[in-house]
């Protein structure tokens, strides 16, 4: 039963799925094939080098001028990561608040499938089409690495960096399931998991910078994706330790929420 | 097993929270015997829907017990595997065809031949192979009907199911119903067109405000209704032999110019009295409508009446 809800999830939705890992790789193999000029170009490196240490170490610009510097600060740094938590947001919130306030969702609980087990396999269900997402980019990163001269990151720092997005990306898209099932109201899952992604941002880009905050970044899902540098470093195990076991929270809360209440008709 | 199909007591349902909530249910007792096809009327927000979807365990009652097909609904999957289920606003997702949709539904039940729901698709004119989205509201509404019947379930739950749907189809419907009926399962139908119930139904609750109004048998109920009689005399006859009969209201006698008069009146219960007095002059004509359930029930629906029919009296 819970396979049947899981394919039917992901064929329902393989078109937008299919389309955000297309596009969301698009954005990562343009920012790469760009390493070649802006990495080699020693102009902008002393110019980034010259912004106050504060705003680089914001914008995790720390060593523009190696390739591991660059990816971390530019294809992992912003636009991949916050375009995949765009798309975890949107896919938790539908899975569950969407088809509710659809008015879809009545006519599957009214078969025998325990509301439990539909919830988890729609949520596995979104965890895969991010996983996918992470495939489909690596494959292209892997594609690419040679032509666009970024060998000196390893292919499995460059798995490592992607599996890190991956779980990113399933930490906000539990985020927005989990206050999807939990309320049925898409509208707060979508709010909720885009505060999420913004104050996880700043937590570990801006606010760290004040004096008495740097505590901040330890408890941001940003930074336990990006932190410790898995583009040198390989695979942070705590940081995916962390980033998986908010993800779990997330959804068990959510699960249990929807297991206890009312299902609306939708309107 | 129970001879019990639908058993509610005390059952008790209120919306949201305590200041801004609502109350749509106050204690309501309800018996649905197995095998027999049961009517659940009432005007528009008597709480129709709200009882159905605590039989289906969509919502939970605020207090009180439901037992359907003597099981718990509550988290009880295996149970709603033996029900069919068609919303009063029956929504799917329009990007699949009818097919995928009720093979999506058959494979959650544990696979329901396709031969069936083909079976079922033609009979009620359905294009199978269309995009969902495509469908007029009528046709939509099929895929409905098929995925509630396809897998000839214990019990159907229908919540209104021939809104959208032509007379032609509606006609379809209550066929569909009766065989139903006839392979012993239970039918639990709420519904606004009074033609299907008194084609299908047994016995029809009423519910008003949240509660059961009444229970009734619709054939007594017919039985049982006011029927407008007129009859026409050769004589002129007097008001008062008649206005003297029990179950005999309204009654106006009208004197024609050509000596003859006519007794028009209306008639509850049993007509003997009524035709023993009548027989006393010589009849010209007779005339008995046949009460239409309708009718009936516009008495119970009536916010305020109490259902003895009396304001059907005020004209
Ligand atoms: N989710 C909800 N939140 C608040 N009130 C609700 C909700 N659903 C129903 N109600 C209220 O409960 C009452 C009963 O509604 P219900 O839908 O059960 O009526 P119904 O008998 O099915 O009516 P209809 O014939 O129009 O379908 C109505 O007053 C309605 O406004
Ligand atoms: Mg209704």
């Amino acid at each position: 039963m819970s396979s049947t809800v899981f394919r039917k999830h992901l064929t329902d939705n393989r078109r937008g799925f299919l389309g955000w890992a297309l596009a969301i790789t698009a954005v990562a193999a343009m920012y790469s094939s760009m390493w070649p000029v802006l990495g080699r170009n020693s102009s902008l490196s002393s110019a980034i080098n010259s912004f106050p240490t504060a705003m680089r170490d914001a914008f995790h610009l720390q060593d523009y001028g190696t390739a591991a510097g660059y990816f971390g600060s530019t294809v992992f740094g912003l636009l991949v990561p916050i375009l995949l938590a765009v798309f975890a947001v949107a896919a938790g919130t539908k899975s569950i608040a969407g088809d509710e306030e659809a008015g879809t969702l009545d006519l599957v609980l009214a078969h025998p499938v325990r509301r439990v087990r539909l919830a988890a396999a729609r949520w596995l269900a979104v965890l895969a089409a991010i996983v996918l997402v992470g495939v489909v980019l690596l494959l292209v990163e892997l594609a690419i690495r040679v032509p666009a001269e970024f060998t000196t990151i390893s292919t499995a720092n460059l798995a490592a960096m992607t599996f890190q997005l991956v779980l990113f990306g399933c930490c906000f898209a539990s985020i927005a399931f989990g206050i999807g099932a939990y309320t049925g109201r898409r509208l707060y899952a979508v709010v909720g998991g885009a505060y999420a992604t913004v104050a996880s941002y700043l937590c570990d880009s801006f606010l760290p910078q004040i004096n008495g905050l740097h505590w901040v970044q330890a408890i941001s899902p940003f930074s336990w994706y990006l932190g410790g540098d898995p583009l040198r470093n390989g695979i942070q195990w705590t940081h995916c330790a962390l980033l998986a076991g908010l993800s779990l929270c997330c959804a068990a809360v959510g699960i249990r929420g929807f297991d206890r209440r009312d299902v609306a008709q939708g309107g | 097993m129970t001879d019990i199909a639908v058993e509610t007591a005390g059952l008790a349902k209120r919306y949201g929270n305590a200041r801004t909530g609502k109350t749509a249910l106050v204690g309501l007792d309800l018996t649905v015997e197995r095998g027999e096809v049961f009517g659940f009327l009432g005007p528009n927000g008597a709480g129709k829907t709200t009882t159905i979807r605590l039989l289906l365990d969509l919502i939970r009652p605020t207090s009180g017990t439901v037992r359907v097909l003597g099981a718990d609904p509550r988290d009880n999957a295996q149970l709603r595997g033996r029900i069919g289920y068609l919303a009063g606003d029956f929504r799917i997702d329009g990007r699949q065809t009818g097919r995928e949709a009720l093979t999506y539904l058959g494979d959650l039940r544990g696979g329901v031949p396709a031969a069936r729901t083909a079976e079922l698709a033609e009979r009620l004119d359905l294009d199978l192979t269309r995009r969902i989205s495509t469908l007029s509201k009528g046709n939509r509404q099929k895929v409905g009907v098929v995925q509630a019947f396809m897998h000839a379930p214990e019990l159907l739950i229908l919540d209104e199911p021939t809104s959208g749907l032509d007379p032609f189809l509606q006609q379809r419907f209550v066929e569909l119903v009766q065989e139903a009926s006839a392979n012993g399962q239970t039918v639990f139908l709420s519904s606004h067109v009074m033609s299907e119930v008194q084609q299908t139904c047994r016995r029809v609750g009423v519910i008003r405000d949240g509660e059961l109004v009444t229970v009734a048998d619709v054939e007594q109920l017919r039985q049982s209704a006011h029927r407008k009689v007129e009859i026409a005399f050769a004589e002129r006859v007097g008001a008062e032999v008649f206005e003297a009969l029990p179950g005999l209201q309204n009654t106006v006698v009208t004197d024609t110019p050509d000596g003859a008069s006519v007794l028009r009146a209306i008639l509850t219960g049993s007509p003997d009295a009524l035709l023993k007095a009548a027989a006393r002059f010589e009849v010209t004509s007779l005339l008995a409508e046949e009460p239409e359930l309708e009718e009936i029930f516009f008495t119970f629906y009536e916010h305020g009446s109490t259902g003895n029919g009396s304001k059907e009296f005020a004209a």
